[in-house]
């Protein structure tokens, strides 16, 4: 575990970002400071890191994290499984935690496996200040609701609701049952 | 149609559980992340990571060279250096190490052993970009067509065999 926050000295921009604590899991350090660097220049200051997924669960457990930023690939325990735990582990500190996964995967079914395993928005490398802008963006503008059933748990995977949608319907009570889990 | 079988599910709508920010605080921030000087900001953040990316880049590009053979340290460091090459400027060096990761992944699903011939030609095509694309574009860039319409034809036999 790599752990410790910083704190450095960056300006107010008045946003509520420079309350949030953000985390980044990845097992190369040129990109965890790539990925500081450009947290800081929203405003991000209370950031953490953690070289692989099993080091960033013990982490999430220490300390609150609002925004969690993660690579695919790395040992002992990737991105995705990193996710899962995340997602379902009866003990999960932020269950519903946005999770953005950044990787050179990029490869339809890293795509959908990344998906099905509960992240929030998707990053392929290489990365613009641009395109992980945007992702934080469409998770601060528009958040999804999230969706448990018996063999998934994480944010609603279907972007786009059809107005003229006939089917084929997956879910017994489509959109029926809500809940309050505040 | 016939309806795929159904299962129980439950929906926790946006407004039923904690949110990253609170709505006041969302829009003033979706404002400040399209804002112009939080682009130049983050723009001149990277350009002070660009030195140090790129003498790991190099550093990579020596492992890859000295990894002849195993195949798995190769598709490390090549995976590596596409991660990130392009972020600092060599963007012929990260298009090459693309072709080279998508064509040992390709083969890995189609599970059919790599030529060792195409890996080695990319690694050394890899290795020279990175060494001297900024002053050699048009050759690197020539280079990586030329690796590019090799490993699609490998690939479109590979899966024909």
């Amino acid at each position: 575990m790599l752990g410790a926050c910083e704190r450095p000295e960056t300006p107010m921009t008045g946003a509520g970002f420079e309350t949030l604590k953000a985390l980044i899991v990845e097992d190369n350090a040129h990109m965890r400071s790539l990925l500081r660097a450009l947290l800081n220049s929203v405003g991000i200051r209370e950031i953490a890191e953690a070289g692989n997924g099993q080091s960033a669960l013990a982490l999430l457990r220490e300390r609150k994290s609002d925004l969690v930023l993660s690579d695919l690939a790395m040992k002992p325990m990737d991105g995705l499984e990193f996710t899962r735990r995340v997602r379902n582990d009866e003990h999960s500190p932020n269950p519903f935690v946005p999770i953005i996964m950044i990787t050179g995967h990029t490869e339809k079914y890293r795509v959908q496996a990344a998906r099905d395993a509960g992240v929030t928005e998707f990053l392929a490398k290489p990365i613009t200040a641009h395109n992980l802008f945007s992702r934080i963006t469409e998770i601060v503008e528009r958040t999804r609701a999230f969706v448990r059933c018996d063999n998934y748990f994480g944010p609603d995977r279907r972007r786009h609701q059809l107005d003229d949608y006939a089917g084929p319907w997956r879910r017994q009570d489509d959109f029926q049952q809500e809940v309050d889990v505040r | 149609m016939k309806d795929a079988p159904r299962q129980s599910c439950q929906i926790i709508a946006p407004d039923a559980y904690p949110q990253m920010l609170s709505r006041q605080n969302a829009a003033r921030a979706s404002e400040t992340l399209r804002s112009a000087q939080t682009a130049l900001k983050a723009q001149a953040a990277m350009e002070a990571q660009v030195p140090a990316m790129r003498t790991a880049i190099l550093g990579y590009a020596e492992e890859l060279e000295n990894a002849r053979g195993d195949m798995a340290l190769v598709f490390e460091k090549a995976h590596e250096i596409r991660g990130f090459a392009e972020t600092a400027g060599l963007v012929t060096t990260g298009r090459i190490a693309d072709i080279l990761c998508r064509y040992m992944d390709d083969m890995e699903r189609i599970k059919k052993p790599v030529d060792a011939m195409i890996v080695a030609l990319n690694v050394a095509a890899i290795a020279r970009a990175a060494r001297t694309e900024d002053g050699d574009v048009a050759v690197g860039e020539k280079v990586a067509a030329e690796l590019a319409a090799l490993v699609a034809r490998r690939l479109a036999d590979a899966n024909q065999a």
